[in-house]
Order: structure tokens, then sequence, then C-alpha cells
């Protein structure tokens, strides 16, 4: 289980975040929606620390930090406990596909390689790269590359994966395979908090929808409730304006 | 007075014997200046407090102050200080027992270090902040993500601008002359001395820098092949 606690965040004067409460039971999947700028990126990088929160706490399981005071100990304890997908993929553009899995079980988890090795083609094989292993991210397309990069994260065994817009980048062609592969390790079981502007994948995977704007929590439910009654008036317009109604009947 | 090309030849045969001295001296200031460079990049990036002024002025002294210079100061300075420091402590150590290269070596990797640390700070700063994240996403403490992630690529990007470093170095170890080490350029005026065909020593001496500056461009392309393999293909 994953809780937060009044997390704030500001960079220089703007507040950034307010104040987040957020609380993930095991296995659920999280989507988080919000126009841009609404802190939603924010938010989850603070939950791995790429970003430092001013105040708050998180809750991984049973390691707590108090964010005022986090040490580096901390910092490494809670990256440790979770693992990101990126909007830019960020693949070791050193390393081949295979490395770039083994990497973090290799030198963080102090996994023997050869196991390491293992663990990484088995979860390679899982998003449909089994054959390009050898391959540096420079030689693949982008829905490529982001499956390696939910591979990555994926082998690391970690609590939650957190991912950041990982189709935004995308061709549109290639978006459907990046969210077949989320879809299916959604279904594993596996924790998951998604910022994304998919609103099918919103709709159809996620257990609870966040819908967040100016730093706090507007509105989170199920998402049967957020998109079909949602009570607040922002929320509303949010989707009124990213779902219009068609202007033609048929 | 006419050129003699069989002057050249000969000259260039009795160079031969102290190319190992010049590369001596260019491989030694190199390596040291790296690793000066490297600590003087990082602490400018990391703007690391007291440490982070002393590495911008030493960064400025050494661009702004010719290479011989450098060198007169260490040549001149260090004797004086290590003999006051021995007289001092009575270690009874004279700075005259100093070999001379040593001077040469300590100079120029001062003045390397200094060039240097632009080239590996140029080359830190072209790696996406995104590379940095993803190592620590996947739990990795700052040090590894340096070694791991961000040096390697850094190095990559680096190659053309060390190449240029190390041949700088190579031919401005021709200033060791100054305080007596025999590299090619002394060896070439002490060639000529007996009957003064300056012109033609000199030619061979132009002669072997830029053979070994060829060797070293080949290192350098073939590295670079090597080490950016990974950025062929260009798909996305």
């Amino acid at each position: 289980m994953i809780k937060l606690t009044g997390i704030t965040k500001s960079f220089g004067r703007q507040q950034v975040l307010q104040g987040i409460d957020l609380q993930v039971e095991k296995g659920e999947v999280v989507v988080i929606l919000g126009p841009s700028g609404s802190g939603k990126t924010t938010l989850l990088r603070c939950i791995n620390y790429l970003e430092r929160p001013n105040e708050g706490r998180i809750e991984i399981g049973d390691f707590e930090v108090d964010c005022g005071r986090a040490s580096k100990k901390d910092i490494y304890a809670l990256r440790g406990k979770t693992a990101m997908v990126f909007q830019h993929y960020n693949l070791f553009k050193h390393k081949t596909v295979l490395e770039n899995v083994m990497e973090g079980l290799v030198i963080v988890q102090k996994m023997p390689k050869e196991t390491a090795r293992r663990r990484s083609v088995e979860v390679l094989e899982k998003v449909g790269l089994g054959e390009k292993l050898d391959a540096y991210p420079s030689m693949l397309s982008g829905g490529q590359q982001q499956r390696v990069g939910i591979a990555r994260a994926l082998a690391l065994n970690p609590e939650v994966i957190l991912f950041d817009e990982p189709t935004s980048a995308l061709d549109p062609e290639l978006v459907g395979e990046v969210l077949a592969v989320i879809r299916r390790i959604a279904k594993e079981g596996i924790t998951m908090i998604v910022v994304t502007h998919e609103m099918g994948f919103a709709r159809d995977v996620a257990n609870h929808v966040v819908f967040m704007d100016g730093g706090v929590i507007v509105e989170e439910g199920a998402p049967r409730d957020i998109f079909n009654k949602p009570r607040e008036e922002r929320t509303k317009q949010f989707f009124k304006r990213i779902m219009p109604e068609p202007a033609y009947s048929i | 007075m006419k050129l003699d090309p069989s002057f050249i030849w000969e000259a260039l045969v009795k160079l031969l014997p102290v190319i190992p001295t010049s590369l001596l001296i260019t491989a030694v200031s190199v390596l040291c200046g790296f690793v000066i460079g490297t600590v003087a990049a990082f602490i400018r990036i990391y703007k690391v407090p007291v440490l982070h002024p002393i590495a911008s002025a030493y960064v400025t002294f050494i661009r702004g102050t010719p290479m011989l210079t450098h060198l007169l100061i260490i040549y001149f300075g260090l004797p004086l200080m290590i003999d006051a420091l021995s007289s001092q402590l009575g270690l009874g150590f004279r700075s005259a027992s100093i070999p001379m290269i040593d001077f040469a070596f300590i100079a120029f990797s001062l003045t390397a270090g200094g060039y240097m640390s632009e080239v590996v700070r140029s080359g830190l700063l072209t790696v996406n902040r995104g590379q940095i994240e993803a190592a620590y996403a996947v739990g990795m403490t700052t040090p590894q993500a340096i070694r791991r992630i961000v040096f390697p690529q850094a190095m990559a990007a680096s190659i053309p601008n060390l190449s240029n470093a190390v041949i700088g170095m190579l031919h401005a170890s021709t200033l060791a002359f100054t305080v007596s080490v025999v590299e090619l350029f002394a060896k070439a005026q002490i060639v000529a001395s007996t009957n003064w065909k300056f012109f033609e020593a000199y030619l061979a001496a132009a002669i072997i820098f830029w053979g070994l500056t060829v060797l070293i461009e080949r290192v350098a392309v073939f590295l670079e092949k090597r080490v950016n393999s990974y950025n062929r293909g260009g798909v996305a």
C-alpha cells in the first residue's frame, strides 16, 4: 500500500503541489488526469524523489519517510521500492536493450549476472522484445524503446511502477503496442500510478482515477463515476474540452 | 646557402631515439591533466562549496597565461618552495636533485588540466538530464550513476576534443627544451649545431611531429567509430 500525506512542492515562488493526500492499494492501477500544469507529473516525480517535496509523508509498504528531513539513505530506499517509465523513455543510450534491463539488477540489487540475465530476458520476452536483446536504443522505434523502458522498470520487481505520460512522445500508430503492454502487466496485479492523457486507457484499465488541477486533487474515485458523473464543475469542464460532444448527430 | 635534403634524412634518423621522450612528456601531461581536469570539471558542475571558486580560478589562470609561463613558474618557484620547506623541516633534501623532466611533467600536467577540464565539462553537459534521472529511478546512487551512465557517454562525446588536446600537448611538449629537457626540438638543435643546418633539422622534427599527429588522429577516429557504435541506427 502507498500513502501520500500532505505533499507540497514549490518551484521558487510557484507552489505546484498544495498538500496532496493519496492512498493507493496494493495491485491497484491509479490514473492521474488533469490539464497541463496541474502538477500531476511533479506529484509522480515526488514519489521517487526525482523532485524533492517540501513537506509531507510518503509511505510505501512498511517504509515511511518524512519529506522535510529525508536522508540520502531514505531517498535511495524509496527509489529501491519504485520504478519509473519516462515520457521520453530515457534508455541508457550506450547500453544494449539487455544491458539496459540488467543494469539496475546487477548494480543496484547486486543480483548475480547470470540470474539478472535470465530475469531480464524473461521480462523482455514479456514485452515482446526477446529478439532485440543486443540492439542499441537508437536502432529501435519509439514504441519498442518504451517497451524496453517498461521492461527495465518491471525487472526491478518494485512495489509500484510510476508511468509519466508513457505514450505522449509516441507516433499515434505506436501508442497501441505500448498501451497493450501496460494493460497486460496491469492484469498481473502490479501496482501502478499512471499519468496519461489516454482517456480510453484510463476508462478500461484504471481502478481509481484522480483528477488534479492547480496543485490539488479536485476529485477522485472509480473511473465509472469520474467519467460518467463527475461532481466538480472543474472536472466536467475538463472532460468536455478533451472529449467534445460530436457537433453532428448521425 | 642551399637546402641539403640528405641531411634531413640524417637528422631524422638521429631524432628517432628521442621520440619516446616527447611521447612520455605528452602521455604524462595528458593523463595527469585528464585526472586534474575531470576533478575540476565535477567541482564546477556540482558547484562544490569552497573548491568551486578555486577550480574556476585555476582554469582561467591556466587558460589565461602562456604555457611557457606555467613551466617557468614551476621551474623557478617549486625549487624555492621545496628548499625552504626542506631546510625548515631539516630533511636535507635539495631541489637540485630533481630531474629536469619532472618540472616539465608537473607544469604541463597543470596546463593540460586547465584545458581538459573544459573538454570534460562540455562532454558532461552533452549528456541528457533524463539519463541520470533514469539511473536514479532504477535506484543508483549519484556516484554509480555518474560512473556507469553519465561519464561513459560524456567521454564518447568528447573524443574529438580529447584528441585535439592530446595533439596540442604533443606539440607543446617542445617547450620542455627551455628547461634543458632533450626532446625532439632540442635534439634537432643539437643535431644541427655541428654543421649549422638548422633548417633541415627542424624540417626533420616537423616530419616526425606530423607523423605522430597522424597516428593520434587515426587512433581517435578508430575510438570514435567504436565507442559511438551505439549512436548508429538513428531510427528516432
